[in-house]
């Protein structure tokens, strides 16, 4: 059935083009093009390039958290290693994430009297992640969190100064990188990775699996040189594997066609925080080689996004340093609406019900002990957060009923004072204050597709089951293009987590699958 | 290809390939080449002949003062932004006109060869110092420096931004409201 479908998906003008048009007429790719047709899978065998272009035991898709922590753990394990990336720079989400990494018991929470525990979070993932989680999955990550997060500080060398709260946690468990970016850690992987002799190639984009009779994959067909976003850019070339492929081409956030077959309501209304390579042409390769997919209609929207900037933006590091400190208002009714501190599909279906912008404010003691004076100051220069002297102006400003809303705020501070919301219990912090002091500071809030919780199915070894419920042999998974570890919500700085954890497993395996030739 | 079965087909999708390619247009779909410029001995021509290598366009308008042997400074009496100026030059022409101007020859980025390839990063670097430095110098550019940033560093590609024979582009502002002029 696969077979057949991917012949008629394939088989489409562009691809003829592709195959004739100019250089890539060259035998190698009129052999690929032969491929595509509906073949038996003898036919398919014969298919497979008499010559590579290159040949190394592992290839890993993409240069992300996950495939560099594949990468050098595959390259550790003997392997000789290389990292394909489709974009101009490596990286992907990774070097623009917020760089928080959730990990469970370690000598940062003690230092800051925190006490917590991986079958807490495990328990924090599977509750926020609506029991969808597939639970052999969800262990593994909280169980390693701790592991792989002391990895990338001791082996890596990447440097976490700061304890942060993520919404659904039950504890201040995210670990903040030193420059509140995961570049701190994405940018060493990279130059461990180069030191160890891991080849790393970018502007290269994976277009299909290859797979010999036994459905083995023995190697990937790319188009090198490639220029982003034109499909028709670069020219093709074939990469054998001797041992394995690692896939770890990250999300499909910005994929709004295939966001769409899932989630209908995920038009081009809605931005996307996440790179413009955050398609998912290489979840659907692997689906074309046989690979079962799951959860696809998860796709998270970030609550805390602002629609008067662009991309990610200041707003989120001001909410969510703000949650449990401050409260979130209504516009059109001047109350609270719910639970600052809940998590991100509750509050951002809660937005999105409400069908407009809503607001997110602090007073000048929750904003000046929360708030990094760079975000703030960006922030404001950019006009997405507004500073206010007294509330009646903030409530202006945003039409916002005086009235009711000077006497919500009082009802927020009475909250505040007795450290229980009899309203939305939202979780108050010890250290939180009555929002009284002005200045006061506000920014709307509109959600943006941010995460997509499903896409491959994988196993606790990281290699990618099938639709035989069978792994498919050669290729292994990891990071933000698998799915089940999350189940219906990612809490914040799980993601980390998550890749490193399984980006490791992956790496470490693949290097360990006998070379088929 | 293992048996004769296997060749007739290839044969016999070739030519549909070829045919659909064909009526399809598909010669046509090729990626478009920008049309340059007329190429003999462009190297010789000097900057400021705009016509000398621009014969079938005209890319100064036609009540401009003349140019004649003028350098990039004396432009720069006129292009500068600001009202009655007749603002920058930058992202007018190509990055390579702004460099002749400046008396950069082709063989300075490429060295003397016959086919040009693409010019690597470290040539730029070369003659613009190091990155850090560079950066330093464009501490001040609001919103914020293009040369450093929590991703990149300072080691982001000049040649990601900076176009010598196209028009240049603002990596950035895939995900930044940075409103860039990039020279
Ligand atoms: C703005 C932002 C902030 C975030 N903050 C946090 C945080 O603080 N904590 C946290 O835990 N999570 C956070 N996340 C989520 C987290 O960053 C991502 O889930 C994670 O980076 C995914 O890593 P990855 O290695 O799976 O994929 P990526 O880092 O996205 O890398 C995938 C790479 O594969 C490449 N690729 C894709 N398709 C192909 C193809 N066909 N051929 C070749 N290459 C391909 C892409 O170009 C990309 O470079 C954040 C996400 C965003 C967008
Ligand atoms: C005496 C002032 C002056 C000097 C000197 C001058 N220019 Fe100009 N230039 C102008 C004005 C005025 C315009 C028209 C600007 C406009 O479109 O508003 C112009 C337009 C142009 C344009 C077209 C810009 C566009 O918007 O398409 C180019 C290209 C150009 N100049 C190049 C040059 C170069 C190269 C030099 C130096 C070798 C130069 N100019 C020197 C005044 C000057
Ligand atoms: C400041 C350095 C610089 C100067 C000066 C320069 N070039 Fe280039 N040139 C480049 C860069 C960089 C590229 C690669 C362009 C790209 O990939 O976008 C390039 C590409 C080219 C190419 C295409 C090469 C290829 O294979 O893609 C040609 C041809 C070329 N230059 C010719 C010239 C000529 C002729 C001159 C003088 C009139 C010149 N260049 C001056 C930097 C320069
Ligand atoms: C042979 C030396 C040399 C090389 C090589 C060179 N440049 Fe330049 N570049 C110059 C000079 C000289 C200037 C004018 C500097 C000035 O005005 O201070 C300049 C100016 C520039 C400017 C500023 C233009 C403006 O509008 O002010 C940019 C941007 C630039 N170069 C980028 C590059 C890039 C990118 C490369 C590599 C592809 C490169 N340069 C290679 C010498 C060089
Ligand atoms: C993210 C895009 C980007 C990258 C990458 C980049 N630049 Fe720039 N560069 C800019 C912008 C934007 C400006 C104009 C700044 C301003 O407004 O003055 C600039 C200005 C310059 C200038 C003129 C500086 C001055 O004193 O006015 C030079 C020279 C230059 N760049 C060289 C380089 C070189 C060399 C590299 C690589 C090492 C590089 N740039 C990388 C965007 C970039
Ligand atoms: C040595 C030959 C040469 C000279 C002299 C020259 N150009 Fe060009 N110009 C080119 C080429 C070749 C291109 C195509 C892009 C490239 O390779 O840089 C080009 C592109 C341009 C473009 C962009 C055109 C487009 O359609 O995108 C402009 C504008 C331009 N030139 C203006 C000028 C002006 C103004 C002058 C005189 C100050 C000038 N050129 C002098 C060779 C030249
Ligand atoms: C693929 C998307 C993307 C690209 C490209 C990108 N950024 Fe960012 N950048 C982000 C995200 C997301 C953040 C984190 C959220 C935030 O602070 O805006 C960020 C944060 C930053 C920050 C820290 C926060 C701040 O603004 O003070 C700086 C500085 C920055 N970027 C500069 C740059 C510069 C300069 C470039 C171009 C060389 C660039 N970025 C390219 C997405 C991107």
């Amino acid at each position: 059935m696969k077979k057949d479908d991917q012949s008629e998906k394939t088989l489409s003008r562009r691809n003829f083009l592709k195959t004739t048009g100019g250089v890539a007429a060259t035998a190698a790719a009129m052999v690929g093009g032969l491929n595509l047709l509906p073949a038996k899978a003898e036919a398919a065998c014969d298919a497979l390039p008499k010559k590579w272009d290159d040949t190394y035991d592992v290839v890993v898709i993409g240069s992300g958290f996950a495939g560099l922590a594949a990468a050098i753990e595959a390259k550790n394990a003997g392997a000789n290693v290389l990292v394909i990336d489709k974009m101009v720079l490596h990286g992907g989400n990774s070097i623009i994430n917020g760089g928080d990494f959730c990990a469970p018991g370690t000598k940062l929470q003690q230092e800051n009297g925190v006490q917590d525990s991986a079958e807490l979070m495990l328990k924090d993932m599977l509750r926020v992640g609506a029991y969808l989680n597939h639970p052999d999955l969800a262990k593994m990550v909280a169980f390693n969190a701790k592991g792989a997060l002391e990895w990338t500080e001791s082996y890596i060398g990447a440097k976490y100064t700061k304890l942060n709260f993520h919404g659904g946690h039950s504890v201040k468990r995210a670990h903040g990188t030193i420059n509140s970016s995961g570049s701190e850690l994405v940018n060493k992987e990279l130059a461990k990775a180069k030191e160890i002799g891991v080849k790393i190639q970018l502007r290269t984009k994976l277009v299909k699996f290859l797979s010999n009779k036994d459905g083995r994959i023995v190697g990937v067909e790319v188009r090198k040189d490639y220029k982003f976003p034109d499909d028709n850019s670069g020219k093709a070339a074939f990469i054998k594997a001797k041992r394995a492929v690692v896939l770890s081409s990250g999300g499909f956030s910005r994929d709004t066609r295939l966001r769409q077959v899932h989630d209908p309501r995920l038009t081009d209304r809605f931005e996307s925080t996440n790179q413009p390579g955050a398609t998912g042409e290489a979840l659907l390769a692997a689906c074309m080689a046989g690979a079962m997919d799951v959860q696809m209609d998860w796709i998270q929207l970030g609550p805390w996004t602002s629609p008067d900037e662009k991309g990610f933006g200041y707003v989120p590091l001001f909410c969510e340093r703000l949650v449990g400190y401050a409260p979130m208002i209504n516009p059109k009714t001047g109350k609270r609406f719910f639970k600052e501190t809940g998590n991100r599909k509750e509050r951002a279906d809660a937005i999105i019900l409400i069908g407009d912008p809503v607001i997110i404010m602090g007073d000048s003691y929750a904003v000046n002990k929360q708030i990094f004076p760079m975000a703030l100051q960006k922030g404001m220069e950019a006009g997405a957060i507004k500073k206010f002297d007294t509330l009646e102006a903030l409530a202006k400003e945003y039409n916002i009923p005086v009235d009711v809303f000077l006497k919500e705020i009082e009802r927020w501070n009475s909250y505040v004072e007795k450290k229980k919301d009899d309203d939305f219990d939202c979780m108050i912090f010890k250290d939180a204050q009555p929002t009284v002091a002005g200045p006061f500071y506000a920014a709307r809030l509109w959600p943006k597709v941010h995460h997509t919780m499903g896409g491959l199915n994988i196993n606790t070894d990281a290699q990618v089951i099938g639709f035989d419920f069978k792994p498919v042999k050669g290729l292994y998974a990891a990071g933000e293009v698998t799915g089940g570890v999350h189940g219906a919500v990612r809490l914040g700085g799980v993601a980390m987590a998550d890749c490193i954890v399984f980006g490791r497993v992956a790496g470490t395996n693949a290097a360990k699958e006998k070379p088929w030739g | 290809m293992k048996n004769k079965k296997t060749k007739k087909l290839l044969l016999a999708v070739s030519l549909i390939l070829f045919l659909v390619a064909l009526l399809s247009g598909g010669i046509d779909a090729a990626p478009k080449e920008k049309k340059a410029a007329p190429k003999a001995k462009a190297a010789d021509v000097k900057a400021w002949d705009c016509a000398g290598c621009h014969k079938d366009k005209k890319v100064l308008p036609d009540s401009h003062v003349p140019i004649k042997e003028m350098p990039y400074e004396g432009c720069l009496v006129c292009h500068i932004p600001g009202e009655k100026n007749a603002g920058t030059l930058r992202t007018k022409i190509p990055g390579s006109h702004l460099h002749a101007l400046k008396g950069v020859k082709c063989a300075q980025c490429h060295g003397k060869v016959k086919k040009p390839a693409p010019v690597e990063m470290s040539k730029c670097v070369a003659c613009h110092g190091e990155t850090a430095k560079l950066a330093e110098k464009t501490a001040k550019v609001k919103p914020q420096n293009p040369h450093e940033s929590p991703h990149y560093g300072t080691s982001a590609d000049c040649n990601l931004c900076h176009h010598q024979h196209a028009k240049s582009e603002n990596l950035c502002a895939q995900c930044h409201k940075f409103d860039y002029i990039v020279p």
